[in-house]
């Protein structure tokens, strides 16, 4: 699908050995994941697997209790608390896109994007509208600059989001259930915005029920259940023919359904 | 019947007097007051123990005590400290104390009405802390909070009236000046009603426009 396949250099996303607990549910049990530069990962699994707890790890909304991240030019040791400095470093290497979008509502589109810009790289409120135009091409919504969020579309709001994260230029974008909001024909624009981002060469984490985008989309696709990769793996071998039993059952129930 | 109308008539220019100095001391109350609550609004969520338990006892005794004690606190307790101000700033001042009390209840309450998926999305992009609470959090959270306070700001009016206890020139003072040359109490102190009522029914209406508006932006 993308140069990933060739691995090239270091991982833009380590992890290792991270748990994370939530009083006594071990939510995440000692996951290990490397991720290439422009690799897109999808990661899959029943609700309660995991799979939105690790990927929120990744820029710390998620505590883990240990383990070692890198992202970018920044490895953590999670045995101790993160400086503020550290943790907005972290933050500042990674995109994130949720599933509720979360704009900003009493912001035009035009400052939901140019204002992150602004504060996180101090960039002088022309060249971020400049940046911010150029990104509202991308996601085919250069006519709304002006508009505030509520008078958008879930999918549309949903594209917005994810050009406010791109303008920051993350060295990986997480994608938190990005269509699970939006009405099935409202998240084609998203998944073709994203399809975009991924042939553009974009390192992706994209935690989702998509299975046909996964197929279409993901260099590899990783399952979890109970806190835990259980299989992973190119699409081709982990959708179509899965090893594990738990792995087969996940995939019948979701292609029963459509 | 057309004495007491005479009457009221011949009273009137003092009380409109009295009332500007009432709606002063509710300005200056509301101007010192509001960025008071905030700043308790913020310091009472703090996680820093230092700021946070101050922040609370202030809230708390701000609340509980009632408006007339602060009010003679102040007047009498500033220049005991040797702080020498006149009566209108010592009556100022002990509203917006009772306004920050009051008011950084209100406006938390606003603050907690923003979305925490929003707060989440500020922390993810990168933003400071200060920068979530300044850009996010706070715009929408007064606005959250702003019919609650129109509400207040008719409840600290009214309460300006107390401070003729501290021989503040207000509404309520020179009607009980004009009672006191006339023995007509019931008569000046009714026309007084009425001035403060010609304040806060129109204001109450505001109040509940505002509130409706801002219902349906919401929505």
């Amino acid at each position: 699908m993308s140069e990933a396949q060739t691995p090239a250099g270091p991982p833009v996303v380590s992890l290792k050995k991270i748990n994370i607990r939530y009083g006594n549910h071990h939510a995440v049990r000692d996951v290990s994941l490397d991720i290439a530069r422009g690799e897109v990962v999808a990661m899959v699994g029943p609700s309660g697997a995991g799979k939105s707890t690790l990927l929120r790890a990744i820029n710390m909304l998620e505590t883990p209790s240990s383990g070692t991240l890198h992202v970018g030019d920044f490895t953590f040791s999670l045995d101790h608390r993160l400086s503020q400095k550290e943790l907005l470093a972290l933050r500042r290497s990674t995109g994130m896109v949720f599933q509720q979008f979360n704009l900003f509502p009493h912001m035009t589109v035009e400052k939901n994007i140019s204002l992150p810009q602004m504060r996180v790289l101090g960039r002088s409120r022309a060249e971020a509208d400049k940046v911010t135009a150029r990104l509202l091409e991308r996601v085919h919504l250069a006519d709304k600059a002006k508009a505030y969020p509520a008078r958008l579309s879930g999918g549309q709001q949903q594209r917005i989001a994810i050009a406010r994260a791109l303008a920051l230029d993350p060295k990986v974008m997480l994608f938190d259930e990005p269509t699970s909001a939006l009405d099935p024909e409202l998240g084609l624009d998203v998944l073709e915005v994203m399809r975009e981002l991924a042939a553009d060469g974009m390192t992706m984490i994209v935690v989702t029920h998509e299975i046909a985008f996964a197929a279409e989309v993901a260099d590899r696709v990783i399952v979890m259940a109970d806190g835990e990769i259980i299989e992973q793996g190119p699409p081709d071998q982990v959708i179509r023919n899965p090893q594990l039993p738990r792995t087969q059952k996940f995939f019948r129930a979701i292609l029963d359904r459509h | 019947m057309s004495g007491l109308l005479a009457n009221w008539a011949d009273w009137l220019p003092q009380l409109w007097k009295g009332l500007l100095i009432s709606l002063q001391l509710t300005g200056a109350a509301l101007a010192a007051g509001l960025p008071l609550g905030l700043a308790l609004a913020l310091l009472t969520s703090a996680r820093t123990p230092w700021l946070k338990w101050p922040a609370i006892a202030l809230v708390e005794v701000g609340r509980g005590a009632p408006a007339l004690v602060v009010l003679q606190m102040v007047y009498y307790g500033l220049p005991s400290a040797g702080i020498n101000v006149s009566a209108f700033i010592s009556g100022a001042l002990a509203l917006a104390l009772t306004t920050g009390a009051y008011t950084s209840e209100i406006l938390r309450a606003g603050i907690n009405a923003v979305p925490k998926g929003e707060v989440e999305a500020g922390h993810a992009l990168g933003m400071t802390p200060g920068d979530v609470l300044r850009f996010v959090v706070i715009p929408q959270g007064v606005v959250f909070a702003v019919p609650a306070l129109m509400g207040f700001a008719i409840l600290i009016f009214q309460a300006t009236a107390l401070t003729f206890t501290i021989a503040i020139p207000e509404l309520l003072a020179r009607a009980y000046r004009i009672g006191a040359a006339t023995y007509l109490y019931l008569d000046v102190l009714i026309l007084a009603g009425l001035v403060y009522l010609a304040i806060t029914i129109p204001f109450g209406w505001l109040v509940n426009r505002a509130a409706r508006r801002l219902g349906s932006h919401l929505g």
